[in-house]
This record gives structure tokens, sequence and C-alpha cells, in this order.
């Protein structure tokens, strides 16, 4: 718990200079507030209500003469801690008081002047603390945020740079828990973890001891009771994290759960599988509001025994206590301090103190029980927070840099291993291949033959096993990442288009281009004069995943986006499968025209997109088995693209002749 | 105050510019729900509504209710017998000397102690105690259990959703306590799975304007805020007034009939104080909704960002990406504070209210002593009376400005209650248990909301046992041609037939029983194959997977698999490659027994072995069923019995391959044309 309340430092650390400034303001406030209840009550009751002179220093505050300041050398030297205690006196008491010597006195007048100042000043008070009290809360709120931003921003930061391996196994919705439920108990991280059980200890330690002072008999019951308290706390601890883990666990599955649903929602929706889903949402919800409820209904349980043991112990100390006062016994540290506490024998004072401090005793323990349980969840949830910070990065930055080439004249997959987990097959056995600029190179293969994972390789979503990947000889790794991924532009096989606007879409991490580039790129896309025929043109919003157009819309817009980067390398994964045969054929052409200096990469299953390339690849079982052009393949003899395209175009041709 | 408080940003404003900035209407991401604002009449409406909603948890309700009032109990007795210790046991008076009557519930305490010695009292009353405490809490505190929370809404709701609080302990207490969480659970469960069911049946033409992090949000974070609403209309109210009363009953009866007018100053409160934050009660809303709105924006940017994570990776937009949900998330904090702001400004207001009150009473009461009408230690008590009714009354008076914050949640909630869905598009229509003969559409017109006209003039029938290829350029309807069959587009103009009867008189969900549809796109819960294949038809054999996935060309790559058909597919299925992602969804729609089965662009992403042997076994299906392909390839299209070519969301040619590829300048002709040229 020490090493995670630690990680949270560096979010806290930019605000440090604020959080001290904020604890200072509730230390003035506490002091202040304290200072008036004190200074207010005994000006209130002793001086008003009873008509006791006032101190010197009262009467200079209040702006009062000498005739209102007491000369009786006692009640000078009566402190204002002592006041506390007339506070706290009960009626009967303070009517006893009010016999006093009329000299030492205030007159009726006196005093219904001393109570007017005492209200403005009051007032005064009552708005200063107000507006402190008001001021800080939203000055805190301010600052916490802070440190929650500092947090969420760097898990975002994270969970964008982890490895397709990491989120092809997690859940957005765990991310998204993550992110605000998990992340959010870093603002309660001091008041919770340290501040709170640290005062409440300390105050417990002092009730303690003052019990010790009246009695150790009863100082002695309330170790005994500590005994089942401390064991209890310590046998439960487990059982607590184990069921706050479980509420977060449920919670977060649920998001997910929401989330996944509406992602495929169209798939739900043509199915009619909807039943299905808001079954399982039923099911899902109810079970987070189980483990919510089994949460809590472990932590009321723990409470209400601690408090069982709680008042037991006050109920029987009272027992004994009555028993003491009737039999006159002698308090502990009885006559030694009699000026101090004033109850040398037990009696109806002694009693009611002793009674309150046990009370609070029992109080301070079940205070401290619900500060240790909230404090289970507060580190379970921080855990899980950091255990996403602390995923480590399988694509590292490198620590010295390489220039970015420029221009780029080649690339190269070199006896390349790659396997996405352990267990699974390996993609890539020994692959190389090179391609070079003012080229297009095309791969062909089988669906699941790796196409995409080469480029994902050269993209560096992840790093070989084995062999490199180059630019001009670079090996990747020496460059950095932000430099090899905003050199490539893909046009990605799942058109990925964002609830933006097409512009937006179109210049999407591409960083600063201009109406006029975007407008261009989308003509060669062949997408321009569609764009244009919306109802907002460039600024229509695409709706959610860009669902509002059709696939090969989609298609258009994702292959603008590329070509808008306007980069060295440009990848077109299975560009054309949702497009018609005149789209394709006319953004074939236009990308052949713009792209003559470039390293034109082009993944497809389509014969006829690829007879003009520079270079084709044939990728099988691992490893690019041929490479040449479409006749030199085709022509040679026993080829494996010749006996690739025979079968794609026998598939054609089959279809096309039964 | 608050101005000087917000941000350096909004200083350089004018300061009209800061007010229209804290609390004016913000847009953040709604395309939908884009009127939030509520006037009081539908604020009282929405009021109404939850409280309709307790209806449905009768039982608990009545539980909560009851226990509650049980444990009024031990407050009713503790005084009294606390008196019994101090005075018949400490000070060791004997009964009766005091002129102080006990009230009659105290009798049967009284029969019991009368005549016993003090330490006898004693252990008779600590008896009691430690009874009372374990039964009814007598002696310890109410219980409760939150956990911490964040600093914005959102990451307030999960301790909203189980919110119990029990004014004691012991096992009553802890029943109560327990009661209260379920009913509070039950509340929100009910209310979230409504509005999840609601927000999933939304109409298919409006789907893409609703975000799902707007839906995450909704379900998760404005449903806990309902049960307070319930709650705070319904038990808190009843017992708070219970607590004053019997507050009220004990002091009277103490102290006899006191001071009545500080009783009429504390209830002058409760207008004064409702009077003067009325004013307020627009602004809250207003920046409730507004931080809501905003943290609907962040959740939306976190949503779609880790959500297509391999696209910005690959795009290069990590930055760009955590920037942006940064900048949101910044936002729904500042919105946070803004709310925060004007809950202050109504604070101090209210402070100044019953300030004003505590401190007439005061000289009231001081002037009383200082004649000597009244002693000091009366003080105590008159103040003590004051403000355990002025308490209450300032709830009273704070009431209306409290539940602002949660009426504009709940709010957010009965939007997409009320929202259109296909729930409400006949329900009550007939079954449609089978589709025998065939398909027609009749004058088929259909606007999109946005005024954009996909489809015209459609006149078609599609006969089963046929297979109908629809062809056309990227754009031009073909899908919006085929949403119709299974109604999930409902058409603006003309009607769907389904063997001759007007398809909106049939159920919904039982055409769609009737249909197997392969979208274009294909999305897929992060469940086993096996899940995402029983999505589609809920008893299928394991037989019937096989065959449709080895008919989809999956099978080369589900045997490959460690565990097969219950082999968890990643995040939308993304562990899978694309290609294997679209044989899959093909699969899904295959696995349907069903008389009319549709694929949107099944093949674009298959290899021309597995288009053949798809294509192959459609044909054979064809013979008993009706089959559309929306297709680009040649080799999909020529077999069809019927080719509809469609352009620009009009019909322009029908007829046989053959039929049309004869047709002088014909439009289908020229499509083909350009195939052949292109291969």
């Amino acid at each position: 718990m020490f090493g995670l309340a630690l990680k949270t430092w560096p979010y806290m650390r930019p605000l440090l200079a604020h959080l001290l400034f904020l604890l200072g303001l509730a230390g003035v406030g506490m002091v202040s507030g304290m200072a008036g209840i004190f200074v207010g009550a005994d000006l209130f009751l002793n001086k008003v209500l009873i008509g006791e002179k006032l101190q010197p220093l009262q009467a200079t505050v209040l702006f009062l003469g000498d005739e209102y300041v007491t000369t009786d050398p006692q009640q000078l030297g009566e402190s204002l801690d002592l006041d506390k205690d007339r506070v706290f006196r009960d009626k009967s008491e303070e009517a006893e008081s009010v016999e006093l010597d009329p000299e030492e006195q205030l007159t009726p007048d006196q005093r219904r002047t001393v109570r007017d100042r005492f209200i403005l000043w009051g007032i005064a008070g009552g708005v200063f603390v107000t507006l402190l009290g008001f001021g800080s809360w939203y000055y805190g709120t301010w600052v916490w945020q802070s440190v929650n931003q500092n947090l969420r921003v760097a898990m975002i930061e994270r969970a964008e740079s982890l490895s397709l391996r990491y989120h092809d196994h997690a859940r957005v919705g765990d991310a998204i828990f993550r992110v605000y439920q998990d992340s959010s108990m870093i603002v309660n991280l001091i008041q919770g973890a340290i501040l709170s059980p640290a005062m409440t200890a300390v105050s417990l330690l002092f009730t303690f001891a003052i019990v010790i002072a009246f009695d150790p008999l009863i100082a002695g019951f309330a170790l005994i009771a500590a005994v089942p308290f401390v064991l209890l706390l310590m046998k439960s601890t487990k059982r607590i994290q184990r069921r706050s883990l479980a509420n977060r666990v449920a919670n977060s599955n649920l998001t997910s759960h929401i989330q996944e649903s509406f992602t495929a929602v169209k798939v739900l929706r043509v199915n009619g599988s909807e039943p299905q889903i808001h079954e399982q949402f039923d099911r899902d919800s109810k079970r987070a509001l189980d483990a919510a409820y089994h949460l809590r209904l472990d932590m009321v349980l723990l409470t209400l025994t601690i408090a069982f043991i709680g008042g037991v112990l006050v109920i029987g100390s009272e027992y004994v206590l009555a028993h003491w006062v009737i039999a006159e016994r002698e308090t502990f540290l009885g006559a030694a301090v009699a000026g101090l506490i004033g109850f040398a024998i037990w009696n109806l004072g002694g009693f009611e103190i002793a009674r309150g401090r046990i009370e609070s005793l029992a109080g301070s323990a079940r205070y401290l029980l619900g500060i240790w349980m909230r404090m289970q969840d507060l580190f379970i949830a921080l855990r899980r927070a950091f255990d996403l910070l602390d995923t480590p990065l399988e694509v590292k930055e490198t620590s010295n840099p390489v220039t970015y080439p420029d221009p780029i004249q080649t690339v190269a997959w070199n006896r390349v291993w790659f396997s996405y987990t352990s267990e699974a097959r390996p993609v890539f056995t020994n692959l190389s291949l090179t391609a070079e600029a003012g080229t297009v190179t095309a791969i062909v293969g089988a669906t699941g033959s790796g196409k995409s994972t080469m480029m994902s390789l050269l993209l560096r979503l992840f790093d070989p096993d084995a062999g490199e990947v180059t630019l001009n000889g670079i090996d990747l790794r020496e460059l950095r990442l932000a430099d090899v991924r905003q050199n490539c532009a893909i046009a990605l096989q799942k058109n990925v288009l964002f609830n933006e606007t097409v512009a937006n879409n179109i210049a999407f991490g591409a960083g600063n281009v201009s109406r006029t580039e975007i407008e261009r790129a989308a003509e060669i896309a062949n997408a321009d004069s569609f764009v244009r025929a919306l109802e907002k043109g460039y600024d229509t919003e695409l709706g959610e995943r860009g669902g509002k157009l059709s696939a090969g819309q989609r298609q258009r817009i994702s292959i603008a986006r590329a070509v808008v980067r306007n980069t060295p390398i440009l990848i077109l994964d299975e560009p054309t499968a949702s497009l018609d045969a005149r789209n394709e054929q006319r953004v074939l052409t236009n990308l052949a025209d713009w792209g003559t200096d470039k390293i034109i990469l082009l993944i497809t299953h389509r014969m006829s997109t690829i007879q003009n390339a520079d270079q084709i690849a044939l990728l099988e079982q691992g490893q690019i088995v041929e490479t040449g052009t479409y006749s030199e393949l085709t022509t040679k003899p026993e080829g494996r693209f010749a006996a690739f395209a025979q079968s794609e175009l026998l598939g054609e041709s089959e279809g096309a002749a039964s | 105050m608050t101005d000087s408080t917000l941000p350096k940003s909004s200083n350089e404003k004018a300061r009209s510019n800061i007010l229209q900035e804290v609390i004016g209407k913000n847009q953040f991401d709604d395309r939908i729900d884009t009127q939030s604002d509520l006037n009081t009449w539908e604020a009282l409406r929405v009021i109404g509504r939850s409280l309709h909603q307790i209806s449905s948890e009768r039982s608990l309700f009545s539980a909560k209710v009851v226990l509650e009032l049980a444990l009024i109990i031990p407050g009713l007795y503790l005084p009294w017998l606390g008196k019994i210790v101090i005075d018949n046991v400490i000070q060791q008076r004997p009964f009766n000397t005091t002129e102080i009557e006990f009230p009659p519930f105290m009798q049967p305490v009284l029969t019991l102690v009368q005549d016993q010695d003090p330490l006898q009292i004693m252990l008779s009353i600590s008896i009691i105690f430690i009874v009372g405490m374990v039964f009814l809490g007598m002696r310890t505190y109410g219980l409760g259990a939150g956990l911490h929370e964040g600093q914005d809404a959102a990451t307030q709701a999960e301790n909203q959703i189980s919110a119990s609080y029990s004014s004691g302990s012991g096992f009553l207490g802890l029943a109560a306590f327990m009661v209260g969480v379920r009913l509070t659970q039950r509340l929100a469960n009910r209310l979230r799975t409504r509005l999840f069911e609601r927000l999933s049946r939304m109409p298919m033409a409006v789907l893409d304007d609703q975000r799902i992090g707007d839906s995450i949000y909704r379900v998760m974070y404005d449903v806990p805020m309902a049960p307070d609403l319930f709650l705070q209309l319904t038990i808190v109210p009843f017992l708070m007034m219970l607590n004053a009363g019997i507050n009220l009953y004990v002091l009277q009866y103490s102290y006899g009939d006191v001071s009545p007018e500080l009783i009429w100053i504390a209830w002058a409160t409760v207008p004064v104080a409702f009077l003067v934050t009325f004013p307020f009660s627009g602004a809250i809303r207003r920046t409730s909704q507004n931080k809501r709105a905003a943290g609907s924006a962040t959740t939306n940017a976190m949503e779609e960002s880790v959500s297509n994570v391999a696209a910005v990776q690959s795009l290069g937009a990590t930055g760009e990406q955590s920037s942006r949900f940064a900048a949101r998330s910044e936002q729904s904090f500042l919105r946070e504070r803004y709310f925060i702001a004007v809950v202050i400004v109504c604070s101090c207001i209210f402070a100044a209210v019953s300030g004003l009150a505590g401190i007439y009473v005061m000289i009231l009461v001081s002037d009383r002593i200082i004649d000597g009408v009244m002693s000091p230690g009366d003080y105590a008590a008159l103040i003590g009376i004051f403000w355990s009714i002025a308490m209450p009354a300032a709830y009273l008076g704070a009431y209306w400005i409290k539940i602002q914050d949660v009426i504009a949640a709940v709010r957010r909630v009965f939007f997409f209650m009320d929202f259109e869905s296909e729930e409400d598009f006949n329900q009550d229509g007939d079954e449609c248990t089978s589709i025998e003969r065939e398909i027609t559409f009749e004058d088929i017109g259909y606007t999109y909301p946005n005024g954009t006209q996909a489809l015209v003039d459609i006149n078609l029938s599609f006969k089963v046992g046929d297979l109908v290829a629809i062809v056309g350029p990227t754009g031009s309807g073909k899908t919006t041609l085929a949403y119709l069959i299974p109604s999930v587009l409902q058409p603006t103009a003309g009607r769907v037939l389904i063997d001759g009867r007007d398809a909106s008189e049939f159920n919904l969900q039982s055409i769609r029983q009737q249909v197997s549809y392969v979208l274009q796109e294909h999305a897929f819960l992060s469940a086993t194959i096996r899940h995402n294949l029983l999505l589609a038809n809920p008893n299928a054999t394991e037989t019937q997977m096989f065959e449709a996935l080895e008919i989809a060309g999956c099978m080369e790559f589900v045997k490959d698999l460690p565990n097969g058909l219950d082999t968890r597919l990643g995040r939308g299925g993304d562990t899978l490659s694309v290609g294997q992602q679209q044989r899959l969804s093909i699969a899904r729609g295959l696995i349907r027994d069903s008389q009319v089965l549709i694929l949107d662009e099944p093949t674009a992403a298959l290899d021309p072995k597995t288009e053949q042997s798809l294509l192959r076994s459609l044909q054979e299906a064809a013979g008993s069923r009706l089959v559309v392909v929306i297709a680009h390839r040649l080799s999909t299209i020529r077999h069809a019995d019927q080719i509809v070519f469609i352009e620009e969301g009009e019909i322009r040619e029908t007829g046989t391959h053959d039929e049309l590829v004869v047709r002088p300048n014909g439009s289908y002709r020229e499509y083909v044309e350009l195939q052949n040229a292109s291969v």
C-alpha cells in the first residue's frame, strides 16, 4: 500500500504548492473556527447571559472601555481553555454560578452592548468562515480535480500506447472504468489514507490516556475490547479487499457490456438478438449490484460487530462506574492532580466525563474501522489504476534515436520472425522483402496469411521476435516512434471513422492540413463528389463510427485520409474491397499518378488490382515465397504465384461459367 | 465571490460573458438530446414520474418505512433511561421526587426498577441497554457504508446506486440498512434495464447520432441519481419531519410550552429559504445538465479512441487522441466546478437567511435573560428547541433547490426512455410466422431524417426460391433497400408486402426472426465464437455451427484455434484478421435457418475459392429460400435469377444477367464491361 501511495506522487507533485496551501487553509479554518467557538461561547454564555465582566483582551477586541473589564485577579488568571468546560456545564451548575459579587457584574445595558458587539463580530466571523469554507470547497475541488486529471490523462496516454496484444484482450469498458472510477480515488488518498487515520489514531490514544488517568481498570477493559477489534480488522481486511475488487470488476464488466452492445447494435438489430442482450444486461447489472451489496453487507456487519463490542464496553464501564460512585471510590490520579481535573473522588461529574471518554473511545474505534474499510477499497481502486499504468510498453522508444532518413529509398523486412503469442503458430518464419521508392509492391496471400501483420510491423505496432524491419537500412527500433508512424500513411482494411466532420476524419492524425489539401486528397480517393453532395459537404458529421456512410464511401474517406498525409510510404490494405469496378479503377489510376515517388504497398485479393504493380510478393506459410512482376510470375513454370492466381482466376471464371 | 474563483481564461471576458459561460446552455456532443432545458413545470413532471416509479417496489418501500419507524424507539427511551441513571443511581435519589413526570411509555421500566436499590437499578438498566443495543441499536449510531468518491458526477455514481442509511443499528438497523440498499438498487436496476432496452431499440435512422459514450454515461452514471430522487421525495422528508415532531414532543414534555414564537421563527425560514433560492433552480439544472453532457463527451472521446486503438496507433494519432481526451476531461471537471459555484452562491444566501434567523432568536432569548425573565440555563434548552425545529424547516426550505441536480440527471434518463424506439412500432402486430411466397416493394420511397432521399419509386418483387442480386455503384441505396426487408428501416412512402400483407401489420421482431442478414460491417462481442454465433440463433446446434463455418470458409482457421468454438474473441473480434472476421460474420448469418437470407457484400473479403464455395451453397439454399445478395463482383452476380440494378436510389434495370447484358446502352451492360475491362 505504501508503494502504491508513493506512485501517486508524480501526479500530485505539479500541484504541491496548491495542496500545501489547501492544507494551510484547512488549518486556518479549523483554528479560527475553534477559537471563535471558545471565545464566543465564553463571551455569550458567561458575559452576556450570566453577566461576568470581560477579560481585558475581550474588551479591546469589542472596542469597550475599562468599565467592562474584570478586576478580579482570579478571573484574570482564568485562561481560555477552562472556558471550554463552562460551555459544556450543565444547566443546574450554571444557575448556581450566577451568584457573583455585584461589583464584578455587568449592568443589563452593558450586557446588551457586549451582546450587540459580539453579534457584529459573530456576523463578520460567520461571513469570513463561510466564505473561507465555500472558497476552499471550490478551490479544493479544483486542486483535486487537477490531480485526478493528471492521472486520467496519463492513463489514457498509456492505454493509447499499449500494444494491440494488450488491447485485443482488454475490454473498452474496463478502460473506461479504470480511468473514471478507479483513478478518481486518488483524490481521497491524502484525506482517507493519511490525515483521517492519523488524526483518529491520535485522538484515540489521547482519549485512552485520559481514561487511564481516571482508572487503569477501565483502560484495561478497553484494551481487552481492543483485542477482538484488532483481530477482526486483520481477519476481515482481505475479505473487504476481495469484495471491493469483485465490485469493481463486476461494474467494469457491465460497462464493457454496454459498450460492446452499442458497438454491435446494428448486428444485434438485424439478427433480432436484442432480447438476448437485454437478458444479459439484466444479469450483468444484477451481478454488479449484488457485488456492491455484498461489499456493503460485509462493511455493515463489521461495523455492527465493532459497535457491539464498543457498546458492551461502554455499558459495562458505566455499570462499574456507577458502583464506584456509590462506593465513593478515589479516582486513579486522585488527590495528586485534584487541581487539574477536580475529580478526586468518583462523583456525578467524574461519571459523566469518564463515560463520555469511553464512549468517544468506542466511537473513535468505530470511526477508524470505517476509515480502514474505505481505505481498502481506495487502494484496490488505485491498484487497478496503476495496473494499467504499469503495464509495460512492448514497443519501446529508443533513448537516442537516429534522425529519420530523407528521402526514403527502401523499406525492407529482413529475416523476420513473429508470433502474436508464444503458444500461437508463428505468423512469420524468416520473412524477407524489400520495396523501393517509386514502386508499387502488391502483397498477396490467403486470408489470415499475415499480410496486415507485415504492415503492423512496418508501423511498429509490434516489434519482430527476430530479424528487423528497416528504412534505408536503419532498424525501425532506432528511430523515434512518432516519426515512424507519421511518415507512413495507411488506408486501413477496417475503415475506422470517427464521429467527426468529414474534413476532420480525413485530417485525422495528419496534424495541420489545409482545406485545399483535404479536398485534393478526397479527389484522389474519388470521394470529393459524394462528399460535396452531403448535407454540409466537408463539414457533415459522420455519425457514430462513420455509420452514416456506405461501406464504399467509408473506404474512400479512409483512402483520402492516407493520401492527405502525403508521406513517403503509403499502405493500402484491401483498399478497394468495397468499391465497385468503376470507382476502383478511378481510385487506382489517381493513386498511381499521384504517388510516383512514393513507396506504395498494396494488399489485396483482387487480381485486377495488382496487374500493374511493379512487384508482386506472394506470402505463404509465413514467408514471401515469390516476388516479381505479374507477367514474370504468371509465366514462371511451376510458379507458386501462377498456381495462386490460377485458383483465384479459376474461382472467378468457374463462378462465371457455371 | 464565485467570479473570482473562476479560472483565468474566464476573467478576461466581460462579466456577462462569465455568466453566460457558467450557466449558459452549452453544446457538447449531443446530436439528439439537444434541448436539455427544463422549466419548472417540466421539473415537476419529472418528480411526478419519479414518484410513480416507487410504486413498483411497494413491499421493500413499506418494509423500509416500518423498520425506520421502529428505529425511533431507542431515541424515545434513551433520555429517560439516562435520567434514571443520573438521578436514581448516581445521585441515589428515590423516584418521584422531581417535578418532571415520566411519559407513559416508560411505565413498564418504572414498574421494574421502582423498588430496586441503586445497584440493582443499574443492573436492570444495563441489561435493557444491552438488549436494546443488540436488537434496536440503542446507544450506538446509525449505519452507513458509503465509499470514497471522486470529484465528478460519474465517479459519484457508484455510491449513489447502492446508497443507504439507517438511523439506528442493531439487528433492526442492519435490516433497515440492507432493505434500503436493495430498495435503491432495485429502483435503479429497473430503470437502467429499461433505458438500456430503449437505447438499443432506437430506430436505425437515428442510431448513428447516438454516441456510445453517451449511452454508457446515461445508463451507468445518470440512472443512479434516480433512486435518490425517489427517496428524497418520500422517505427522507418523512423521517425528517417525524424526528422533528419527536424532538418537539420530548422538549415540550420536559420544558413545557415554551416560547411559541421561536417555533414560528423557525418555520418562517421555510418560505424565505424557498423564495430566495428558487431563482437559482434554473441555473442549478442548467449547470447540472452541462456537467453531465460534458461528462458524456469525455466518455465519448475515451470510448472512441480506446475502441479504435489499432487505427489510432496506425495513423500515429495517439498524441492527438490523448489531448482530445484531456481537453474534454478538463472541460467536464470545469463544468463540475461551475455547478459547485452555483451551489455555493445558493448556499451563501441560504446561510445568510438561517444565520439571520439564528441571530434574531439569540437576541430575543438573551434579552429575556438579561431582563431576568429567564435563567441562563434556559438558553441552551430554548436554542435546542429552536434548532431542532429550524433544521428540518431549513431542509424543507432548501428542498426544492436540493433536488434540482437530481432532476437534471433523471431528465437525461427519461429523455431516452421517451425517445422513439422500435418497441413503439406495432408491438401488437400479428406474428409473422413464415415467408412463403414473396416480398413485394410497392411504390417505395425512403428519405432519411436529414432529408436525403435514398430511394425513389421502387417497385419490385422478390420470390422465395430465387437468388436476387442488387447491383449498383457505391452509395446508390442498395443497403437501404435491403434494410427494408427485415423492417430495419420503415419506408417513408409506399409499402413492403410480405406474402401480400403489409409488413407494418406484423410485429417487428417476428419479421426479423424470418430473415437472416449479414451486414457489411462486422461486429462481435468479446465473448466466445460460440456465443457470437448463438446471438443469431440461440437454438443452433454444434453441427449447424460447423456447417455454417465450413460454408463461410472459417474452418481453416477455427480448427487451428486452441479452444475451437470456445475461443474467446478479443475486443470486437480483433484477435482475428479482418478477413477472418468477415467470414465469421457470414457464418453467423448462415446459422439461422430462415426463409430469407440477405448478404451485404459478402464476398468483398473472400478469396475466390471461398467465394465460390459460398456461392454454391447459396445457390443450393436458394431453392427453398429467398437469397438477396448485394455485390460488386460479376462472379457473384451472374448466377442470380434476378438482377436489380440501382443507381441514385432508383431502379434502372431488372432482369437476368443474360437478358441485361445484351441490352444496348443498358446501365448494367456498361457496368459489366467496366468490370471485364479491369480484369
